[in-house]
């Protein structure tokens, strides 16, 4: 039993580590741009079928196929900004009618192009590795170490760079890094184009791991906020644990309790949560 | 005089021509599938084969029921796999009097639709492969209904067959893996009386529809150490069980009643055995049979594309074997605006297509169907069921 237990926990880590990519991207963007993007579930959508039509059709190795599926999105990601998202700055509600529309239209096109037929990607590292009773799928491992780095990297480049220095200034007080030189707009542009991309590489690790639908992306984009919220909007490395602590929460709730109501425990744990610490587990902070 | 006989004659041929364009009437059919959506899985190949049928009779003259001809006009909605939806349109085809309704596949659009139906029964025939339209074919005013997919249960019933198949291979334990939805827990309930009847016993697990990761549920039923697990209900969920279950050793041995073999394909070096009911096994059929290798070419000719293997067994159901049946069943009873002559007519009938077809009393299916092993390494064993050769009516 303690075998199982473990494993399920090392699993809802990894699947907790997706969750928390896409709680990033939610983070970065609401504490820029004072909106919840839910189109990243549709940015991670479109990831997820990128890198299948680049790996699969295509015939591109997976690791180029991710990163091509990366760029093609955060191009997408940029023109949405400068076509939608820049006149919503500061408006939650249009922000979210806005983001709410996107996830249609792409859903939609996503449903036309390449119809309701759950895609595959041929197995990249297929195999598990056995420790003491504890298998955990090679592929998963790696994708989690990816994620960590992916987190870990953005938390040094928003301390360490002026880029990421000037985010936290705008952040906490837009005027003042307005009038210490900050270019307000192309920040937030970038943060913007940032989080979309984090969601697209969301989308190409995932796809290596689960059969992908056109609505994958909804159910992420939950769980990312969950794993916001859990973390305490704001907190960068907070978002990535977050969604390790949600993903555990529901694999192991799964094990003692009816698997069907896995997504409850997780929500349950985020309710708790919120009634000890308002803030998040991580936020409140000065 | 020459040119009055002219315009005499050309006039003449005039009213000849409205006179023959207004004897050839249409039947009018619906079809309420999901056509997109997660569960387009159902609804995509009876749509396909449904509209090839119409084609080829209408490219042939369209067909003669008491000295007039008839021409098919199919209107096909998509649901979307939505209850809310589905009433919508199903409304919408009454009001336009179309007179027979193909599907739906969906135990949830049905139950959605089964009310208006019901209101309306005697105006117009269902012929649907859900599931939730075999209990209600049991109860009274049902005459609407005819349901065009075999039943698990019963002397004849696919699942009983299955069963017996997996308790002659000398199965003692079967977890089952399957969605808590209307169709779900059907299929627990139905599965874990047909085990019980042969001394097998089960345990089951269920999982909320859109789960991806199924390593919590699969660890739970590894526990109990089963000689097969039996996952459902589509590909949509197979091929992420059948990975995940394969690849962390809980699960080699597989037993599916609902999906298809392309999961085992894909996993072939991972699985002991995947033991699938199959309606028809087309890659094998396409060699032996001459009807089947005619569709799958005329497939190809008429919709430009590869002939979907994978998704090509729904045609068992409301499909193209299903429009000639009814062309037959309506010639049969001089009628084609008599629900109840038509009905009985297609009831009464033992039909000689794709698949060796006829319906039960209650109007339910029964026909051939595969049991298909996939070996470990992809090798393929097929055996032929034909539960049509047995059934008394």
């Amino acid at each position: 039993m303690i075998q199982v237990v473990v494993t399920q926990m090392l699993n809802g880590a990894i699947v907790g580590a997706l969750y928390g990519i896409v709680a990033l991207g939610v983070t970065l963007t609401f504490c820029i741009t004072g909106v919840v993007n839910f189109a990243l579930g549709a940015f991670m959508v479109l990831g997820a079928y990128f890198t299948w039509w680049c790996h699969e059709v295509a015939g591109i190795p997976y690791i180029p196929s991710v990163f091509l599926a990366v760029l093609a999105v955060s191009v997408l990601g940029y023109l949405a900004d400068a076509g939608l998202f820049r006149f919503t700055r500061n408006h939650l509600v249009n922000g979210l009618l806005v983001s709410i529309g996107l996830i249609s239209i792409v859903e939609a096109s996503v449903l036309l192009i390449w119809t309701a037929t759950p895609k595959n990607l041929s197995y990249v590292l297929p195999g598990v590795i056995r420790v003491a009773g504890i298998s955990v799928s090679q592929i998963k491992l790696v994708i989690s170490a990816a994620l960590v780095a992916v987190v870990a990297a953005t938390y040094v480049g928003l301390t360490r760079t002026w880029f990421g220095r000037s985010a936290f200034a705008y952040a906490q007080n837009p005027e003042a890094a307005m009038l210490m030189g900050v270019n307000t707009a192309r920040l937030e542009t970038m943060v913007f184009v940032y989080s979309t991309s984090l969601a697209a590489l969301g989308g190409g690790l995932y796809a290596s791991l689960y059969s992908i639908e056109p609505s994958l992306g909804g159910f992420y984009i939950l769980k990312g906020v969950e794993a916001a919220i859990l973390a305490g909007v704001g907190e960068v490395l907070g978002s990535l644990a977050g969604g390790v602590i949600l993903g555990i929460s529901e694999n192991v709730g799964s094990i003692y309790l009816p698997s069907a109501l896995r997504d409850a425990y997780g929500l349950v744990f985020l309710i708790l949560i919120l009634l000890l610490k308002p803030a998040g587990l991580f936020g409140g902070k000065k | 005089m020459t040119f009055l006989k002219r315009t005499a004659f050309g006039i003449l041929l005039a009213v000849a021509g409205v006179s023959g364009a207004s004897a050839q009437a249409v039947v009018k059919i619906g079809q309420i599938e999901g056509l997109t959506g997660v569960n387009a899985y159902w609804g995509f190949m009876p749509s396909q084969g449904a509209r090839m049928a119409v084609s080829e009779i209408n490219d042939a003259g369209g067909f003669q029921v008491g000295g007039k001809t008839y021409k098919l006009e199919l209107i096909q909605m998509d649901t979307r796999g939505e209850p809310r939806e589905a009433t919508v349109q199903f409304k919408k085809l009454l009001e336009d009097n179309v007179q027979f309704v193909f599907g739906p596949f969906l135990s949830n659009v049905f139950n959605a639709i089964e009310p208006i139906a019901t209101q309306n029964s005697g105006k117009f025939l269902m012929l649907a492969g859900t599931t939730a339209a075999h209990a209600r074919l049991a109860q009274p005013n049902s005459d609407f209904l005819i349901r065009t997919y075999n039943w698990d249960a019963g002397p004849g019933g696919f699942g009983t067959l299955m069963v017996k198949h997996l308790k002659a291979l000398g199965a003692k334990k079967v977890a089952i893996l399957y969605p808590n939805d209307a169709l779900g827990k059907t299929i627990l309930d139905l599965y874990g009386k047909l085990f019980k009847e042969q001394g097998i016993e089960s345990v089951a697990e269920t999982f909320e529809p859109g789960t991806k990761d199924f390593s919590a549920p699969l660890a739970k039923l590894a526990s109990y150490k089963p000689d097969f697990l039996m996952p459902g209900y589509s590909d949509a969920v197979l091929y992420d069980i059948v990975r995940q279950a394969t690849e962390s050793g809980l699960a080699t041995k597989l037993f599916i009643v609902r999906g298809s073999i392309g999961p085992a394909l894909k996993n072939k070096d991972m699985i002991d055995d995947y033991i699938a009911y199959v309606p028809k096994y087309f890659e094998g059929a396409e060699k032996t049979d001459p009807a089947v290798k005619k569709f799958v070419e005329d497939y190809k000719r008429f919709y430009k594309t590869e002939f979907p293997y994978d998704q090509a067994p729904l045609c068992a159901s409301s499909c193209y074997d299903h429009v000639y049946m009814l062309v037959q069943a309506m010639k049969t009873a001089g009628t084609v605006s008599d629900v109840a002559k038509i009905r009985a007519a297609l009831v009464a009938q033992t039909y000689r297509g794709l698949w060796n077809y006829k319906f039960d009393d209650t109007g339910e299916a029964v026909f051939s169907f595969n049991i298909v092993h996939v070996k470990k390494g992809g090798d393929i064993a097929l055996t032929t069921v034909d539960p049509t050769a047995t059934t008394a009516k």
